[in-house]
């Protein structure tokens, strides 16, 4: 029985080493332009002192000029090196087009803008709910479209990249954030069928889905965020550190992975949503497989300790 | 000893499943309530509104066409003999969805079925069209959700009421050519398990169905203008009738099953992306733990041949 599991583990690792696909590939950043939208604050700014460090040439883009310039000052303090930045609302697509067509040839795209803003459905307002899908979604859009005509032309025949911020929130969704779940569950629709369209161009898509993250935008999400939805929350693990998110997003970029997760919450909930997405490393797609079942079965205690906890908020 | 614990597995979960799995089962009836349907005019709306009627639901329609919605309104007379309720409205303006909504009545089944889908390679495909897309899709469903759940909230009869979203295969795997498509059926999850847990206390469950393609006027007007790969892609699952699909989406709705899938391929789909999603029966939760594996396995295989496929036809660029 144990020769049973010790001769099937490495054939299926043999199978799975020879169908993975997309094949697994290194992306280079040394040298190569970084375009991080949402890139004055947050995560954006901490990829992009992450990147800068590692010899990247950076470009930032959001929407507070004044942000960016305090951005850019804080990265040349840091590290001695100029980013370019421009201002611009990724709502508007020729202001993003005119901003990417002015940076120069993008090698790696980040396409990280986002807004949160938690709330029952039915307390929030139509017109924040469409500020929150025209930024987190089509803002998305806006960007790569803006970016790919570049990217396919690059010079230099080297993998590139489109990696997409999305959240633990697009892995599964929570009370108080069926607008912000529904944007970041669509970015991973989104980079599923992206993926199998440029793939013939050596761009390769990653989907990014950190847990909270001590950021600007964390600390006044949660100054309005219900009751209900941080007690279920709080099940899942710490807040990182924006820094950690960067670094690890980073080291996903530059291996091509197609979902770059966090924590071991965040490795179950990608386990046990694997789904149909495509996954590069074939001993990762033998940990999926494996622990596929398990993380099933831990996703259902998760759900059914959530809906106890609503049923008693609400018995009250 | 080992395959003594496999076959033992299923035993020791069955009775575990039993109680964890939540929300608890429920069962929806639809006689004599009002059942909703957005994008109703037609293809599976229409199929559904059909269903509905003829199990003796009163049914109102919401679309943009007044004359396609007449239409519609005299072949469910001529088929079952009811009288549906129509109501002339685009989605993305979230008014006039409140004004039809109000003027409807109390809703016990709301289906958000309206849907747009243009398939192209987000490289060609005009923005307008991606936004326009995101708008109906999305936006529209947060438009309709949020204008009728007032009223749901407050019916009468305490009897369960449904909130159901038809979304498509093309929501559970992104496939090439529906960047915007699969961007805006994705969504419906995200907004699904989040307002699953905001209505259950109100006894509202919401289902999510996944239909294949599907045959109806719209989709012949897709077939049109598919890219080549996305035919061979989405050809890796079969088309069905709307009547068929119809059927299962209503069956689903009733018992109150938070993902509907519509065939074979459909029911691989939901279990590969099972993810954090509810799941009432607890038997289908015994088989989605059980072949949880088997199933990425599968998926990983269907991934292997897609991307051969995408290779054969755009042989990649070499490298300088």
């Amino acid at each position: 029985m144990v020769l049973f599991t010790l001769i099937l583990a490495p054939l299926l690792l043999l199978l799975l080493f020879l169908i993975v696909r997309p094949k697994p590939i290194i992306i280079p950043i040394k040298n190569r332009h970084v375009f991080i939208s949402g890139g004055s604050s947050g995560i954006g700014l901490a990829l992009a002192q992450k990147a800068v460090s590692e010899g990247a040439r950076v470009s930032l883009l959001a929407r507070s000029l004044h942000k960016l310039e305090e951005a850019q000052k804080s990265i040349r303090e840091a590290h001695g090196v100029d980013v370019a930045i421009f201002s611009a609302d990724v709502r508007d697509n020729n202001a993003v087009e005119r901003a990417v067509a002015e940076s120069g040839p993008i090698d790696v795209l980040v396409v990280n803008q986002g807004i949160f803003v938690p709330g029952a459905l039915e307390n929030q307002a139509s017109d924040v709910i469409k500020s929150v899908i025209d930024v987190n979604l089509t803002g998305s859009f806006n960007v790569i479209k803006a970016a790919l005509p570049w990217m396919k032309n690059r010079k230099d025949g080297a993998p590139a990249s489109i990696a997409l911020m999305s959240s633990q929130a697009g892995q599964v969704g929570i009370y108080g954030y069926s607008a912000y779940s529904a944007t970041k569950f669509g970015l991973r629709g989104l980079a599923e069928a992206l993926q199998q369209e440029l793939i013939s161009d050596n761009i390769h898509v990653s989907v990014i889905y950190p847990p909270d993250t001590q950021t600007p935008g964390f600390e006044q999400e949660r100054k309005i965020r219900p009751e209900l939805a941080g007690i279920i929350m709080g099940s899942g693990g710490g807040a990182l550190s924006a820094e950690e998110v960067a670094k690890k997003s980073l080291d996903g970029i530059k291996s091509g992975s197609f979902s770059i997760w966090f924590n071991l919450e965040g490795y179950m909930l990608g386990f046990s949503g694997a789904g149909f997405s495509p996954q590069t490393s074939f001993p990762v797609a033998f940990l999926e497989i494996a622990f596929a079942g398990l993380s099933r079965l831990a996703a259902l205690f998760f759900v059914w300790s959530w809906y106890r906890i609503i049923q008693k908020k609400h018995a009250n | 000893m080992v395959i003594l614990s496999l076959i033992l597995l299923p035993f020791l979960l069955l009775p575990l499943l039993y109680f964890i799995v939540r929300p608890r089962p429920v069962n929806i009836p639809i006689k004599n309530r009002h059942v909703f349907i957005t994008g109703g005019s037609s293809g599976i709306g229409l199929a559904l509104a059909h269903r509905a009627a003829s199990q003796g639901a009163r049914v109102s329609l919401l679309a943009r066409s007044l004359k396609k919605l007449e239409e519609a309104k005299e072949s469910i007379r001529l088929s079952s003999g009811s009288d549906v309720s129509i109501f002339a409205a685009d989605v993305h303006d979230y008014d006039v969805v409140q004004k039809a909504v109000s003027d409807a009545g109390p809703i016990d089944v709301l289906v958000v079925n309206q849907g747009v889908f243009v398939p192209q390679e987000l490289e060609k495909q005009g923005l307008d069209e991606v936004k326009f897309m995101l708008d109906v899709n999305l936006m529209g469903s947060f438009n309709v959700i949020k204008a009728a759940l007032p009223l749901m909230k407050q019916r009468t009869d305490r009897l369960p009421a449904s909130i159901a979203l038809i979304s498509s295969q093309a929501g559970q795997v992104g496939i090439y050519g529906y960047t915007a498509y699969s961007a805006s059926k994705f969504g419906l999850r995200g907004l699904a398990e989040a307002l699953q847990q905001e209505v259950v206390a109100d006894n509202i469950h919401v289902s999510l169905v996944f239909p294949p393609d599907t045959e109806t006027p719209g989709f012949e007007r897709e077939t049109e203008v598919r890219p080549e790969l996305t035919k061979i892609l989405a050809g890796s699952s079969g088309s069905m009738k709307a009547g068929d699909v119809a059927k299962k989406a209503l069956d689903g709705i009733q018992s109150g099953s938070f993902i509907v899938p519509c065939n074979f391929e459909g029911h691989m789909l939901a279990i590969a992306t099972a993810g954090l999603s509810p799941q009432r029966s607890f038997l289908m939760a015994v088989i989605e733990v059980i072949f949880a594996g088997v199933l990425r396995l599968v998926a990983l295989f269907f991934q292997w041949n897609w991307y051969r496929c995408i290779e054969h036809w755009h042989p990649r660029k070499k490298d300088t």
